[in-house]
């Protein structure tokens, strides 16, 4: 049971790391405790809960379902990956400006599915929004506002 | 040039001063918090419900590379008790004996989670199963044993009732009777709980990163249980990840950790899991009302009785059980906005071998409410008399402020019947009753549900504790920002705002001047935390006490310096001006600048610096919001799924500080009212294993079922500072019973009614075939 380390090289945000993992470590572990981005939450480690949502090649995935050697090759997204240099993307500012947020726990994933969403389908209906984050629980907001702030940052792209 | 304006912000709808941070991922959880040779903690528990512990055996886990220590009790012979209120108290680490599955039996200490979960597995714990107490309603007969030998099933136990109740119970033209069960439910907070320790190197004090609600209260539980001076204990509560009650108790747990930081002068971090969660975190609502009601002809409602009962689980959370908080609550406002003049309460809260019971939002409410208002249903229905209008018949009169209800609880204002009126307006209700009428020809079963709530809130003693008073310490930097720390505990309400925005009307500084610091007790003046709805009324009002006494010394600075009339000096947008002068002003940080640098130009009899700390203890040990929640629902007759499909509230709790973030917090509370309503449960089989221990056994609301809800506000103002009312918990109070009447409204033409919660398909199908 001795943890064994093996060589990983990970895609995150743009910038390339080259890692030693154990390769039972989840890909949200070590994006949080080896990487320290620390936007990556964690609520359940059994794949329902969405607070860990990245995005892989651009698709929401959950990352305490994942072993980080298995998201070798793939670009990963984190939260801090979607936040400009300066200030908030529009997705983010609209998120602030309707208030889509009261804990902030369960938000980094929603804005990554929601990102995700705006990226495939810029101009989304309720409808389409609420199934879109059907997979991501938030027990704060009652989800109104997070609704609101998608519907907001339709058509505004990433920004920055 | 027109004289600055200065801007009310209390009332206004400020976007929040802490979302970039979460926005952008920077915020620090507890999880988050790191520091070098930090060791993980994970525990090994209780599969048994009840059981003897005849050995442990601990040795292959204690030799497994990476593992620095294992505990149990031996290590850590601490007790959660509460001798003062309870016979019985909970081991840190189990001694001897378990009583609920969950229940924490040995602690590993390790490099990391994976190392410290591994060796866990290696631990060899030999058990006795005995027979589990799990029925309540045998439990409080003691059946089919004890589950503390030395002390009885029922702990806490009262009787009360309205004098004159036997006479005017009987002489009632109408009884019905009813027994209203609520199952277990939690709160889950999407951050689970967890709690780091270390010893400060230079200090040797303990510091406790804990999520909880009370900082204060988490820093004298610690030295109670562990046995050191305040002094040398910190408490720092980093971002909270939800708390809604669950975090305001101190756990088994947060005592491992201090003991293990002290014990092995290592620091020490344990996160827990969904499955510890589900498991560990306090469990809520497990109560059973039998019920009789007695009433006119004309639906006035004369008198309630009710036999409380409800399940506190193996031991007293601490350092309260849930069980009295909800029984003992719910007696005294079970008549909620109703001028019912007689009550009869017994209650009865006892052990069994389940989870401890604490606090989630709304505590005692959301069954109060269910019931009260299922009682109003019922009596319409048997005077077959519209629901709104048996609720008009009862309801408490403006003039008649302050009440005094059956239980001798004085209600100060509040807008009860207009909070009705207003509500049945946005759900449109008379065209409702014509839309109901056509659909249920097609086959089709929609129903309204009405629930008009009151809500004590800043109560004297509270799930927050006992503490009735809330402190502010002020200090303006020598640059002219400002510093405002308090003993909250937020997890997620947006205190950093609300407070600034207080001050900044007091201060006569923008928003953007003042940082709000709470979560560490040493900045933190004193203070209980957060729970009970006591942040806003009871923390805001230490906010304008003390931002009232630094405007007070602004004021005599600007008046000595600019050489005017204290009475003439305004402030405002970081100034001091003359009324009507503009010109002659000062910035508040040239007032700084004297008050730290210039000294010997600081006003006759007024200290050096600036600095305060304000203190605000409420005239009234209670002040009521109040409002009314409608719920439309859809019942599928052939799947039994309930679809919540419109929802409105009008909400009156008083002055609003920020009706952005009210509305937020009843958004969230109607979404764990629907949880509650028709998907939350905790069950246990037969042998007290607990099998909802996922998220996908245990469901939350998703973003697909929960409607768009309509808030109105009304506001009636408290007497105590600002006239704010907490609102916390009122939309978890109301809304599981808005949800539950307009099932039994669309299954009216079935006959029967709603008498559990949560409603589950199956309930609604039996009820279907039950017609
Ligand atoms: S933590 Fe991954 S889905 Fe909940
Ligand atoms: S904001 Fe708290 S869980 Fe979503």
């Amino acid at each position: 049971m001795a943890d064994e380390r093996v060589e990983v090289v990970l895609q995150v945000n743009g910038r390339e790391h080259r890692l030693e993992v154990s390769p039972r470590w989840t890909l949200s572990d070590v994006l949080r405790h080896q990487l320290g981005l620390i936007g990556t939450h964690v609520g359940c480690e059994q794949g329902v809960c969405g607070a860990c949502t990245v995005l892989l090649d651009g698709e929401p995935v959950r990352s305490c379902l994942m072993f980080a050697v298995q998201a070798q090759g793939q670009h990963i997204t984190t939260v801090e990956g979607i936040t400009p240099e300066n200030g908030l993307s529009p997705l983010q500012e609209a998120f602030r400006a309707h208030h889509a947020l009261q804990c902030g726990y369960c938000t980094p994933g929603m804005l990554l599915t929601a990102q995700a969403l705006l990226d495939r389908d810029p101009n989304p209906s309720e409808e389409t929004i609420r199934e879109a984050l059907t997979g991501n629980l938030c027990r704060c907001t009652g989800y109104q506002f997070i609704v609101d702030a998608v519907l907001a940052a339709r058509g505004q792209g990433r920004g920055a | 040039m027109a004289e600055v304006l200065r801007p009310q912000m209390m009332g206004a709808r400020v976007s929040r001063l802490e979302d970039p941070r979460l926005l952008s991922g920077q915020a620090r959880f507890l999880d988050d918090i790191q520091v070098p040779g930090m060791l993980e903690v994970a525990f090994v528990r209780s599969p048994h419900a009840a059981a003897k512990i005849l050995s442990v055996d601990v040795e292959a886990a204690r030799h497994l590379p990476g593992v620095y220590a294992v505990m149990t009790h031996q290590e850590c012979p601490v007790m959660l008790w509460n001798k003062e209120s309870y016979k019985v108290g909970q081991p840190a680490l189990a001694d001897g004996e378990v009583a609920f599955v969950g229940q924490p039996v040995v602690a590993v200490i390790a490099e990391n989670r994976y190392i410290a979960e591994d060796a866990a597995e290696l631990i060899r714990v030999e058990y006795q199963a005995i027979t589990p107490v799990l029925d309540m309603r045998d439990a409080i007969q003691e059946k089919p044993r004890r589950v503390h030998e030395h002390a009885e099933n029922v702990f806490f136990k009262k009787s009360r009732q309205t004098p004159g109740f036997d006479e005017a119970f009987a002489a009632a033209s109408h009884h019905l009777t009813a027994s209203f069960r609520t199952n277990r439910q939690t709160a889950v907070t999407m951050e689970p709980r967890g709690t780091a320790a270390m010893l400060d190197a230079a200090s040797g004090r303990l510091t406790v990163y804990a999520s909880t609600q009370s900082p204060h209260r988490m820093r004298e539980d610690i030295c109670n249980l562990l046995d050191i001076p305040e002094h040398l204990v910190r408490i720092i509560v980093p971002e909270v990840g939800g708390g809604f009650g669950m975090k305001a108790a101190c756990y088994p747990e947060d005592v491992v950790v201090a003991q293990a930081a002290l014990r092995y002068r290592k620091p020490v971090k344990w996160i827990s899991d969904r499955l510890e969660s589900l498991e560990s975190d306090v469990h809520a609502r497990d109560d059973i009302h039998d019920v009789e009601v007695a009433f006119d002809d004309d639906g006035k409602i004369i008198a309630i009785k009710d036999h409380l009962m409800a399940d506190g689980g193996a031991y007293p959370a601490y350092p309260w059980s849930g069980a009295e908080g909800e029984t003992g609550l719910a007696a005294r406002v079970l008549t909620g906005p109703y001028d019912i003049p007689y009550l009869a309460t017994d209650i009865d809260c006892t052990y069994s071998n389940k989870t401890p019971l604490g606090s989630y939002r709304g505590v005692w409410g959301p069954i109060a409410s269910f019931i009260q208002e299922g009682l109003v249903d019922r009596v319409a229905r048997h005077l077959n008399l519209d629901p709104a209008d048996v609720r008009r018949r009862n309801m408490i009169r403006k003039e008649q402020f302050p009440y005094r209800n059956a239980a001798r609880m004085i209600y100060d204002e509040g807008s009860y019947l207009e909070s009705m009126e207003e509500a049945l307006k946005l759900i449109g209700y008379e065209d409702f009753r014509k839309r109901q009428a056509v659909l249920r020809q097609q086959g089709r079963y929609v129903g309204v549900g009405i629930s008009v709530f009151v809500e004590p809130t800043a109560m004297a003693s509270s799930e927050a504790g006992e503490v009735g008073y809330e402190s502010c310490t002020i200090r303006i930097e020598p640059s002219g920002r400002v510093t405002a720390a308090f003993g909250l505990g937020p997890s997620g309400q947006g205190h950093e705002t609300t407070m600034a925005q207080l001050l900044a009307d007091q201060l006569g500084v923008p928003l953007a001047d003042i940082v709000v610091l709470h979560g560490d007790t040493d900045s933190a003046p004193y203070g209980g935390g957060t729970g009970g709805s006591r942040s806003g009324p009871i923390g805001g009002g230490a906010a304008l006490v003390a931002g009232r006494q630094m405007r007070e010394r602004l004021i005599k600075y600007a008046a000595h310096l600019l050489e005017a009339g204290e009475d003439d000096i305004e402030l405002g947008d970081g100034k001091a001006w003359v009324a009507g002068v503009p010109d002659r002003s000062l910035t508040i940080r040239t007032i700084a600048q004297t008050a730290y640098m210039d000294v010997s130009k600081i006003p006759e009899g007024l200290p050096i610096g600036l600095e305060i700390t304000g203190r605000y203890l409420p005239k009234r040990p209670v002040t009521f919001s109040n409002g009314t929640h409608i719920a439309e629902v859809e019942v599928d007759v052939h799947t039994g799924v309930v679809k919540v499909t419109r929802y409105a509230v009008a909400n009156d709790c008083g002055r609003v500080i920020n009706p952005t973030i009210v509305e937020g917090q009843i958004h969230g509370g109607v979404a764990q009212g629907i949880g509650a309503a028709v998907l939350e449960a905790l069950r246990y089989d037969e042998d007290g294993q607990l099998v909802t221990t996922s998220l996908l056994d245990y469901l939350l609301p998703e973003s697909t079922d929960v409607p768009r809800i309509d808030v109105h506000h009304i506001e009636t103002p408290s007497e105590g500072e600002g006239g704010i009312k907490g609102m916390a918990e009122g939309s978890l109070i109301a809304a599981p019973a808005a949800v539950a009447c307009a099932i039994s409204d669309a299954l009216a033409p079935f006959g029967g009614m709603v008498d559990t919660l949560p409603v589950t398909p199956d309930m609604v199908l039996k009820m279907v075939q039950d017609r």
